[in-house]
Order: C-alpha cells, then structure tokens, then sequence
C-alpha cells in the first residue's frame, strides 16, 4: 500500500551476492543450516576419493550427476511441501506416470500436457484434501499415490515403448559435455531459492508452515500456501519423470518409486524440519548430493543394491533422530 | 461500502467504533444477544465479564474470525463487513490475541510485516522492511532490533511486536484479549506505557481483563458482559471494585470464600501429612511442614521461592534428594510416605496434585468430563481388571460439582477454566483422596466459578480432606487458608493464620529476614521460623 511511497533505494542488497559466497552464507536459522550441510558432503567426497580407485573417473562422476539430477529434481519440489509441514508420497507415482504417459500417448505434446494435467490435478487434489477436509498428509498422499500407481500400471504393465527424441535429448550428454537437464535442474533450483527468499510466497510458505494458526491470525492463506506447495511438487515429479524416462530410454512403471522416500530423505538431511517451517534450497542441493554420493559409494564399495534401500530408511531415520534431539535442547 | 448517501448527509461522523445490536450463537450457546456498546477514539475501554459472558466472542467478531449473525460494526461512522483476519486488518482493527500470533522463526521486521510486506518488483523488499519496522520500534519506544528472531523473546516482548504490528499497520483500533495474563509485573508497566501511547495517539483501545486492578489502572470506560448479553458500559471512575465485581456476578467480594472451619478449644486436629524432612534439590533448605486433616494450609512467597518445588515433591513428580514423611489417611491408618517412589505410589497413599498447567499435565482434553473423573476411580486396579462405569457415582459428582448435566458428554476441551478445574478436583474427590496438593487453583478461572472452587476446597475439608497450595494471588491465599506458610530461597521462613494477615504482613515475610519479630509482635500471630 504505502510501501511503495519513498522507494529511492538500489536494489535489494541480497540480490547482488555472487553465487558462492550465497551457497556458503550461514543463513537465517529457518533455513535449517549447519555445518553438517557442507561437512557431510565434502566429507563423503574425501571418503570415496580414498577408498575408491574410479570415484574420480570422469565417467563415474557423470553418473553421479546423472543420479543426483533426478533426485534433486524430485527434492526441490518435496521442499515447499515440507516447508508447510506436509510430506508428499505422490510424487514417486507422478513421475512413473509421467513416463507411462510420454511412452503411450501418440502425439508428444498431447503426452505433455496429459501429465501436466494430471500432475496439476493431484496437487490440487492433495492439497485441498489436506486443506479443507483435514485429512494427514501422509494419508492423503499414500492415497493419492497408490491410485496413480494403479493407473499408471494401467497404462503400462510392463517397462517399454519409445521415447520423443526431445525427451531423450534431456539426458543427452553428447552435444555439451553434460546432460542438458543438470543446468535445467540447477536452473530450477535457483528459482526455487528465489522465490523461497525474495518473494511474500516465500516468506509465507515459512510462516504458514511454521505456525499455521498464528499465521491465520496474521490474515495469511493457508490454504493457499498449502495447496501451491503440494501443485509445485507435482509439477516437479513431471521435470523428474521426463528426465528419468530419458535417462532409461524408456518408461518404467515404477521407475518412481523409490523417490517418495529418497526425496523426503534428502530435504531432511539438508536441514528441513518435518514438522514444518524450516528447510533451504541450499540444504536440499546438500541433502541430494549426500545421498547420490552414498548411493554411488555403496556401488563402488560392491555393496549390494538392496543395502540402499535399508541405508536410507535409516538415514532418514538418523536425520530426524537428530533434529529431534537438537529441538529438545 | 464505503459511504452510504445517509451517512454523507451527516457532517460530523463519529469518531470511534460503534458495536450495533450483534448478536452470535454457536449450536446451542448464545454467546452474544443483542450487544451494542460505543468506544471513542483515544480512550481505552475495558472489556470484562465472567468466562463465557461473551466478551472474547465479541473481540473476536472485530479481528474478523467470524461474521456475526444479526448486527453491525462501525468504525468512524462506516459499517464494516470483516469476514476474515485479512479483511479486519485492512480496516485498520489490530488485535494481540491471548494466544500470541507472533511466528517463531521469522524476525521481528518480519512478524511486523506479515501480510503487508512492501515490494520492489514483486519481490520483497528487505531494506524497507526492516527501516520501516525500524522507525516504528523506534516511535513507540521499544529496544528490540528489527533483526532478532521472535522465538528468542519473552512472552511480553512478542506482544510488544504485536502491539508494533498494529502500528506499522496504522491501524485505528487495538484489542488487547487478556494481555497481561502471562506478564510480569514490570512488563504489565511497559503494558500501560504502550497502552497511554496509543490512547494520545487517538486510537481505540479494547482492553479484554479480569484483572480488577488493571482495569481501573489503565481503562477509561468498562463495558460489563454476563451471558453474551449487555449488563452496562459506565467510566471506571464512577465505579468502585466491589461494585464492578457484584455487576459481574452479582456478588460482593467479601463472600468470595467461604467461612473458615471453627475452632474447637482443647481440640487438636489429626495430622495428614507430617513432613519432619524434605530436600527438593541438592543445595535447597531442609523444609518442614504439618498439614492438618480439615485445613488449608497455603505455601506463600513471591513467585519462585521454592513454593512449586515442595509442592511437586510431595505429589512424586520431582523426586527430592531426602525426605522423611508420615502421612495419615482419614480412616486413622498411617505410613511412611516416599514422594520419591512417583506418582502413581502418591496416589495409592491417597495424595494427589491439582497442577498449575491442566491443560497439559492435568485433563486428557479430548476426552468428556465423565470419562476423566472416571480415569481418578480406576487407579490402582490391574490393567486388565474389569472397569465399572460408576455412573451413578459420576453422576452424583458432576451435581456436587455443578457441571450441568448437557457438558456431560463433551470434552473437556470444550470447557471454560472453571469447569475445567472442577473436572480436575471432581476427578480426586471421587478417588476418594485424603490430601489434595494444588498450585494456582483459580488460574484463569472466573470469579463465580472461583467462589464455586472455593466452597468445593472447604467441603473437601470438612469431610476431614487436608489441602496445600500455592498460588501468586495473595488475596487469595489469605482468604482460602486457614494458615500461610511464607517461603522464602526454598526455606519456609514465617507462618501466621490467615485470618486477619494482611497482605503486608505477608509480603514483609516474603521479602526480608529482619521484620520476623515485628510480625511476631502482632496480637495473635504466631510465627515460627523455619530451618
């Protein structure tokens, strides 16, 4: 109202940091930061680059983008959703659903918006659920989860079909020497930041997730933060399912599905509170890279893929372990 | 909605908010009938009644949380639709809500911008936030930085942010919903600073309080609720406190308490709990006290001195470092008792807590009254021993109690604080317990449910029950207790009786060594120093 009365000032200071000196600033407490969100990962750096002869191996780095990419992308929508105190299962089924779609549907575009839509719908769908009839997050999402799960299967049975080649161009590393969805993704990452910090959606986001009654109070929406966090995420799982099917060759009916876990486990070890109100881009570029770097370790290390699963179930449970012992000091 | 043509034929609107003839139910409650009352800009003006007379519905229909069903606002001569929170601030009505708005995690220039952040190309503008939030902090005197995150303030400086908020807003009127409830003395003074600022700025100043003194203290004009419905707005300076209080409830505060137990001469009454020794913590005095069966002994002091410490010892929360106690039940057996053993032994030796926080450490919330007086008739038995229902039995209490018979069903979430606590000591007197233990037993509760508590404590007595208690109203001790225990670093250093002590005899035990004597000097006062 007012506010723009007697503006002569430069513009905002904050905006005008260098990209590493942002990434290394400590940050408002909300954010979740620590010394574990650049330890844990330069630490896991140091450890691989020991104990492993490839981990430096120019081929064995690519595949460590690769796998970071995909779950970065799945991350950065989960965060908003955490921000508001939810969790978003979903996600894993809007990326196979994605692909399914990608691989069935004649006409590429028709493809593309099919799973716009139908990404659009179940963030609506989950948010408002969660909105307006109170129902629990993980509920309301498991829920969601296992309908498209069903109709994805649906769609496709089996793993097959052909991609359209600018889908596969995604994970193409060829013309550029990286893949062209790692600057998509990172790209993203720093919109996502931007909003986060620099925007009233932002900033309510973290106010709505942080006390949402008090927020009420303050004449915020919460409806409105919520259920944009929750269509945020989904449109994200469309980026995620794009460049997953890409990177297969193919689609997979269930190439989504570790990544409901995966991605709740990486905004967690970035920072973010499950509890809502806190959380960063940066942690979650942290948080992902920690658990691509795991995840590449345990291959090299001859670790059995099936060790992963168990491994992130307990990280996650480490993770909140700890922000809980933390809380209650 | 801005101006109807009847409102333009009048020259002079008035300034100020005027409250037409609104009424509200919710389901079956008529929470507010027909209320109309006016407040004049620069003027504070004080909202009071019993819990449930309406008063918090109706400040809560000004801060946009619900439309009323008949009835209008008005503020400066225009009617106001408030459907929301969003839609009162924009008419300028900030409220401090009892249950602090004020978010954790974001700065105070944040908190105080929520909503109306100011923009530079759609993004926020942090500079200006911060300098306008600035200059406000600055105009109405308050050191905090603009910077520090709320969650690293006390209660009182959240709501000073919150008092910031409405004045970075501009907003015209404020309405303060039981502000002072968890302040302290000094900051209840930085309270009215604030409060007389904002009464010269010309702004209209709701001020939602039981607190009599606060009321005549601050407020200009008080308007009286008793059952949602309008008893009478009058100047504060044509008032006296017992006429405020009999308007309440049409009561006078002389027969608040009841009348205290007779002596009997030559009768010495049994003991309940002997307590030769009680260490609380490594480090605190050795305390000794004798509660007798039929009194009400009242641990006094100013706040902190170890009064909660004795308190929670006794009842098995807080395992002291050494203790020796022999409590005798009314059926004239006796034991040793060793608080140290928890709460569940407490019990079983017939000695159970009334705590300070209900809410959390007293009433299961979602359950209904009879279901919690219930949980007290259970104890004891094995877990999978059958569980009569006692209905009769529950019954027969919530009558004693004066719970009507339609809350019965309800939970106790539902309840105002009076009946809350009722639920609370209806619970320990159908478990039949001997020695009851209670710190604060009026907090947040109304006066008539007060009175009600009071003459509940005194029939607990006469029926040979023994009663503790500490609480941070010193008319309330002296009026409820038989004899006040004054504590002083954890060691009790006075008694007296508390018929005839004044809150000054009190208050000089409470706060110095030398005037003991003094005390002592007074016609039948016994005081007995302890170690």
């Amino acid at each position: 109202m007012s506010a723009r009365a007697s503006r002569s000032m430069p513009a905002a200071a904050p905006l005008k940091q260098t990209l590493p000196a942002w990434l290394l600033s400590p940050g408002l407490p909300r954010e979740g930061l620590g010394l574990s969100t650049w330890l844990l990962p330069a630490g896991l750096v140091l450890l691989l680059t020991i104990t492993t002869r490839d981990f430096l191996q120019w081929q064995n780095l690519a595949n460590v983008a690769a796998q970071v990419t995909a779950l970065l992308l799945v991350s950065l929508g989960q965060l908003p959703v955490v921000l508001v105190g939810g969790i978003d299962l979903s996600v894993a089924s809007v990326i196979s659903l994605t692909g399914a779609l990608m691989a069935t549907l004649p006409n590429p575009w028709a493809a593309l918006a099919a799973a716009i839509a139908a990404a659009l719908a179940t963030g609506l769908v989950n948010g408002l659920a969660i909105v307006r009839l109170g129902l629990h997050p993980l509920v309301m999402t498991l829920a969601t989860m296992t309908v498209l799960q069903g109709l994805c299967l649906l769609l496709l049975p089996v793993p097959g079909g052909s991609l359209p080649a600018a889908v596969l161009m995604l994970a193409d590393a060829r013309p550029l020497g990286v893949a062209p969805a790692l600057p998509i993704c990172l790209g993203c990452a720093l919109l996502l930041g931007l909003v986060l910090r620099h925007t009233r959606s932002g900033l309510h986001l973290y106010a709505v997730g942080a006390a949402p009654r008090a927020a009420a109070l303050n004449g915020l929406s919460t409806s409105r933060s919520t259920v944009g966090a929750y269509v945020v995420c989904s449109l994200f799982g469309v980026l995620a399912g794009l460049y997953l099917s890409a990177r297969i060759g193919t689609a997979d009916p269930s190439m989504g599905a570790a990544y409901a876990l995966d991605s709740v486990t990486a905004v967690v070890l970035g920072g973010a509170a499950l509890s809502g109100g806190v959380g960063s881009v940066r942690g979650v570029l942290s948080g992902a890279l920690c658990l691509g770097l795991l995840t590449n370790g345990l291959n090299l290390w001859g670790v059995s893929p099936f060790m992963r699963g168990a491994l992130t179930g307990l990280l996650l449970l480490l993770a909140v372990g700890l922000q809980r012992g933390k809380a209650a000091h | 909605m801005r101006s109807s043509p009847v409102q333009a034929l009048c020259p002079m609107p008035p300034r100020g908010i005027e409250v037409l003839g609104i009424s509200k139910r919710f389901g079956a409650t008529q929470a507010l009938d027909d209320v109309s009352l006016q407040a004049r800009g620069g003027s504070i003006h004080a909202v009071t009644g019993e819990n449930g007379a309406g008063k918090s519905t109706l400040m809560k229909l000004m801060a946009g949380l619900f439309m009323p069903d008949r009835g209008a606002l008005r503020l400066n001569g225009q009617t106001l639709q408030l459907g929301s929170p969003a839609a009162a601030q924009a008419a300028g009505i900030s409220t401090v809500f009892q249950e602090l708005s004020v978010l954790p995690t974001l700065t105070v220039a944040e908190n105080m911008m929520l909503g109306h952040e100011p923009r530079r190309f759609g993004l926020l503008d942090r500079r200006a936030m911060r300098a306008r939030a600035r200059s406000v902090l600055d105009r109405i005197g308050l050191a905090l930085h603009e910077d520090t995150l709320a969650t690293e303030l006390s209660v009182a400086q959240q709501q000073m942010v919150e008092i910031a908020k409405g004045v970075s807003r501009e907003a015209q009127v404020f309405i303060f919903d039981e502000p002072t409830a968890a302040l302290e003395q000094a900051e209840v003074h930085k309270l009215g600073q604030l409060l007389q600022q904002l009464k010269a700025a010309g702004k209209v100043v709701f001020y939602i309080s039981h607190r009599l003194d606060e009321i005549f203290r601050f407020c200009d004009e008080v308007t009286v609720l008793k059952d949602g419905r309008l008893v009478r707005t009058q100047s504060t300076a044509s008032l006296t406190q017992n006429q405020l209080v009999s308007l309440m409830v049409g009561r006078t505060l002389s027969t608040l308490f009841p009348p205290r137990r007779e002596k009997t001469a030559g009768h010495v009454a049994t003991l309940a709990l002997a307590v030769q020794q009680l260490i609380t913590h490594a480090g605190a005095a050795p305390v000794q006290l004798r509660l007798r069966q039929g009194e009400i002994v009242g641990l006094a002091g100013l706040e902190g001195q170890g009064q909660r410490d004795v308190i929670r010892a006794l009842a098995g929360l807080q395992p002291p470092v050494a203790s020796q106690i022999l409590r005798c039940a009314r059926d004239g057996s006796s034991a040793v008792y060793d608080p140290g053993q928890g709460v569940a032994i407490a019990m079983a030796q017939g000695i159970a807590l009334v705590p300070e926080d209900r809410k959390a450490e007293g009433l299961c919330l979602g359950l209904p009254v009879d279901d919690n007086v219930w949980l007290g008739l259970l104890h004891g038995r094995a877990l999978a021993a059958r569980a009569p229902r006692h209905a009769g039995l529950v019954q027969n209490l919530m009558q004693r109690l004066r719970l009507r018979g339609s809350v019965q069903g309800q939970p106790v979430a539902s309840l105002s604080g009076g009946n809350q606590q009722k639920v609370l000591l209806g619970r320990w007197l159908a478990a039949g317990i001997d020695t009851l233990l209670i710190e604060q037993p009026t907090r947040g509760v109304d006066i008539g449910a007060k009175s009600e508590i009071y003459a509940l404590l005194r029939e607990f007595c006469a029926q040979g029950g023994a009663v503790l208690l500490t609480s941070s109203e010193l008319p309330e001790l002296i009026g409820l207790c038989d004899r006040l225990l004054v504590m002083r670093g954890g060691a009790i250093v006075g008694e007296l009786p508390a018929a005839g002590a004044t809150e000054e005899a009190v208050l000089r035990l409470a706060m110095t060594n030398s005037t003991i004597h003094e005390v002592s000097g007074h016609d039948g006062v016994a005081v007995e120093a302890g170690a």
